[in-house]
C-alpha cells in the first residue's frame, strides 16, 4: 500500500485539532478528508472508501462511541483510532470494545500520532490481505464445487447405470439410469443399505463380495443379472481403493444388454431355421439317391425315374432357397448402403406386370393392372422395389388356381401411395395371415396343397417395405383369395406451401 | 417278411415318407403315413402299429417329442417301439446321445436323416425283435 493510496478520514468538532491532524498526515503524503461530527463522518464513509478513521470521542450530533458502532456496520475493515482529551482507562476500554483499534490522548506530538497511524495502517494491510486470501479460497471452493457438479452432471447423463457405495454398503450415489434400470420405486436411496433395496439379490450379493475384496483392485468377473421385467443387465463392479490400499467402497456400472441378447437369440434361431431348411432338401436328394444306388428300386426304371425327377425338384427348391436367402441378406443391408432416388412406382409395376404376363397366360389367369395416372413419386431403390413386386405378383399367380384372377392397382393420397395385389387364390386362415411375413413360415393350406415355396418371399417383401419406411398388410379368406397392400410414403415437396 | 407288420411313418416332408416307404415296402412291411404330430397321434391310437418312425421337426421344432410323450403316457401304447429320425444335429441346437438322453427322449432309437436303406432296415428289424 503506497502512501498516496492511503485515505484517512479525520472526524473532530474542533477545527484546530482537525487541521493539525491533517497537516501532520499530509506530510506523509496520505490523502486526508475531514468531518465535523459522527454524522458528517458517516456520510463520508458511505460515499467513499477509507483505510483509517481518526475520531474524537466528544462531539455534538453523533459522538465518537456511536460513530464507532456505525463504522463497523458500513465496513468492518476500516481501522479506527480514537483521540480524546479526556483520556481515561475507562474511555479507552469502552472505545476498544466499540471497535477502536487504538487510542491517543490529547495533547500528542506529531511523531506519536504518526506512529499510531502507521501501526493502524499495518493492521489495515493485514485485514486486506486476509480478505484477499478468503476471497481466493472462496473462489477455489466455487471452482471445486463447479467441477463436482460437472462430474455429477456427466454421471447423471450416462446411459449406463452407476451405483457407488461405501464400505458399509450404503449408497453414496445412484444415477437416474440405474434407478430406471432397477425400476426402483423410491428415488431417495442415498445413505440407504444396498441389501434389500435393489430388488435383486444377485446384484446385492455381488456388491457385497466386491466390498470384501479389500486387498486387490481386481475387477469382478463379468456376469449378468435379470431384472423382474426380464431386462438383462451386465454389471461391472469395481472396488474403490484409496492411496493406502484400503477398500473404501464400490462402483457398479450397469449396462443394459437386453437388446443385444435379443439379437443374439434371433440370430441363433435364424441359423437353426436356415440349417434345417437347407438340410431337408439335401437329405431328400440323398435319400432318393440312396434307394436307387443301393438297389432298393432295382428293376423298376419308372420308379427310379420318378425319384430322380423328385430329386431334381428338391435341388431346384434348394437353389430357390439359396437365392431367397441372398435376397434376404441384401434386404437387411442398411439403407445407407443403397442408392435411394425418386421412383415412379407405376413404371416399376408395369415392368413387373409385363414380366409375369406369360406365366399368368399359361394358367389362364385373368391378369390385369389398373394404375392411378398421377401417382406421386416415392424415395426408394428401384431394384429392391422391383424385387418386392415380383415376389408379391409371382405369389399371387402361384397361389391362384387356373382361370382365377390377379389384379394390380395403385392409389394415393398426399402422404402415401397404396399398391394392392389382389388374387382369387387359395387364401389363408387368420392365424396363418398373422404369421405369413415370418421367415420360413408357410400357410398350412399352401403346404397341404403341396405348392412349393421357401417361406422367405414375404419375409423379404416385408424387409424391403420397411427399408422404404412403409408397411405391408394382408387381407385374406380361405379359398376366396388374398390382397396384399403395400403402403409407402411419398416424397414431401418442401417447396409447396402448407395451407 | 411278414406282411402283417404295420409301420407308421410320421414326417412333414413327403419325400422322406416316399423314400422310407419305398425301402420298407421292398422288405414287405405294411407302411402308413402321417404328416403332422396330431395326425400321428390319432393314427397310432386308432391303428394297430408295430413300429413308429418319427421325424423330430415337423410343424414345430420339437413336434416329435410331443408325439413320443403322448404315446408313452398312453397305457395301451407305451410299449410301441419308436425310431426317431431327424436332420437336426449339433449346429441346429439338438444333439442327442441315445445312451444318455433316452430316458427323457422316450424313444427306443434315434438316427440322423437320411439313413442308408440297409441301415434303416437293420434298425427296424432290431426294434421289432425287441417287442
Amino acid at each position: 500500500m503506497q502512501a498516496q493510496d492511503v485515505k484517512i478520514l479525520i472526524v473532530d468538532d474542533d477545527e484546530i485539532s482537525r487541521i493539525g491532524c491533517e497537516r501532520i498526515l499530509e506530510v506523509s503524503d496520505y490523502k486526508v478528508d475531514l468531518a465535523e461530527n459522527g454524522l458528517d463522518g458517516l456520510e463520508k464513509i458511505k460515499s467513499s472508501d477509507y483505510d483509517l478513521v481518526v475520531t474524537d470521542l466528544m462531539m455534538p450530533k453523533m459522538g465518537g462511541m456511536e460513530f464507532l458502532q456505525e463504522i463497523r456496520k458500513v465496513d468492518e475493515k476500516i481501522v479506527p483510532i480514537v483521540i480524546t482529551g479526556y483520556a481515561t482507562i475507562e474511555n479507552a476500554v469502552d472505545a476498544v470494545k466499540m471497535g477502536a483499534y487504538d487510542y491517543l490522548a490529547k495533547p500528542f506530538t506529531p511523531d506519536e500520532f504518526r506512529t499510531k497511524v502507521e501501526r493502524a495502517l499495518e493492521k489495515r494491510r493485514l485485514l486486506l490481505e486476509t480478505e484477499q486470501l478468503r476471497q481466493e479460497r472462496d473462489k477455489n471452493m466455487l471452482e471445486h464445487s463447479i467441477e463436482k457438479s460437472r462430474t455429477l452432471t456427466i454421471v447423471n447423463c450416462m446411459s449406463e447405470g452407476v451405483i457407488a457405495t461405501n464400505t458399509a454398503g450404503q449408497i453414496l450415489l445412484m444415477n437416474p439410469a440405474a434407478v430406471k434400470m432397477l425400476r426402483l420405486k423410491h428415488h431417495n436411496v442415498i445413505g440407504k443399505k444396498v441389501t434389500g433395496l435393489l430388488s435383486n439379490t444377485d446384484l446385492e450379493e455381488k456388491i457385497s463380495a466386491a466390498l470384501k475384496k479389500v486387498t486387490s483392485c481386481e475387477i469382478l468377473e463379468r456376469f449378468e443379472v435379470t431384472t423382474g421385467e426380464g431386462r438383462v443387465l451386465q454389471p461391472n463392479i469395481t472396488p474403490i481403493i484409496n492411496e493406502k490400499g484400503e477398500c473404501i467402497g464400490t462402483v457398479a456400472v450397469l449396462i443394459d444388454v437386453t437388446e443385444e441378447k435379443k439379437i443374439e437369440k434371433m440370430k441363433a434361431d435364424f441359423l437353426n431355421l436356415v440349417s434345417h431348411e437347407l438340410k431337408a432338401p439335401l437329405g431328400a436328394i440323398e435319400g432318393y439317391l440312396n434307394i436307387i444306388l443301393d438297389g432298393v428300386t432295382a428293376g423298376q426304371p419308372e420308379k427310379e425315374k420318378s425319384f430322380i425327377s423328385k430329386s431334381r425338384d428338391r435341388a431346384h427348391e434348394l437353389l430357390d432357397l439359396v437365392n431367397d436367402l441372398l435376397d434376404l441378406t441384401r434386404a437387411e443391408r442398411k439403407i445407407s448402403a443403397k442408392v435411394m432416388s425418386p421412383v415412379d412406382v407405376n413404371t416399376v409395376l408395369m415392368d413387373t406386370f409385363e414380366f409375369y404376363k406369360n406365366e399368368a397366360k399359361t394358367k389362364s389367369i385373368n391378369y390385369t393392372i389398373d394404375l392411378t395416372a398421377a401417382l406421386p413419386k416415392i424415395r426408394g431403390n428401384r431394384e429392391e422395389l422391383s424385387r418386392l413386386f415380383a415376389n408379391l405378383v409371382s405369389n399371387a399367380i402361384k397361389y391362384t388356381p387356373a382361370k382365377g384372377q390377379v389384379l394390380i392397382t395403385t392409389e394415393s393420397n398426399e402422404k402415401q401411395i397404396y399398391i394392392a395385389i389382389k388374387d382369387t387364390g387359395i387364401g389363408m386362415s387368420k392365424e396363418d395371415a398373422a404369421k405369413v411375413f415370418d421367415e420360413f413360415y408357410r400357410a398350412g393350406n399352401a403346404v397341404a396343397k403341396k405348392i412349393s415355396g421357401t417361406g422367405l418371399g414375404l419375409a423379404i417383401a416385408k424387409k424391403i417395405v420397411e427399408e422404404h419406411n412403409g408397411y405391408i398388410e394382408v387381407e385374406s379368406e380361405l379359398e376366396k383369395g388374398s390382397t396384399f397392400t403395400v403402403i409407402l410414403p411419398v416424397i414431401i415437396d418442401s417447396t409447396k406451401k402448407n395451407n | 417278411m411278414s406282411t402283417e407288420i404295420k409301420i407308421l411313418l410320421a414326417d412333414d416332408d413327403p419325400d422322406f415318407i416316399e423314400i422310407n416307404r419305398t425301402i420298407l415296402e421292398a422288405k414287405g412291411y405294411d407302411v402308413e403315413e402321417a404328416y403332422t404330430s396330431s395326425e400321428a397321434i390319432t393314427k397310432v391310437r386308432a391303428g394297430n402299429y408295430d413300429l413308429l418312425i418319427l421325424d423330430l421337426m415337423m410343424e414345430e421344432k420339437d413336434a416329435g417329442f410331443t408325439v413320443a410323450y403322448a404315446i408313452r403316457e398312453d397305457e395301451r401304447l407305451k410299449e410301441l417301439p419308436i425310431l426317431m429320425l431327424t436332420s437336426a444335429q449339433e449346429k441346429t441346437g439338438f444333439t442327442f446321445k441315445l445312451s444318455k438322453d433316452q430316458e427323457w427322449m422316450k424313444v427306443d432309437d434315434f438316427a440322423a436323416k437320411p439313413l442308408r436303406p440297409a441301415e434303416l432296415v437293420e434298425r427296424v428289424e432290431k426294434l421289432l425283435k425287441k417287442r
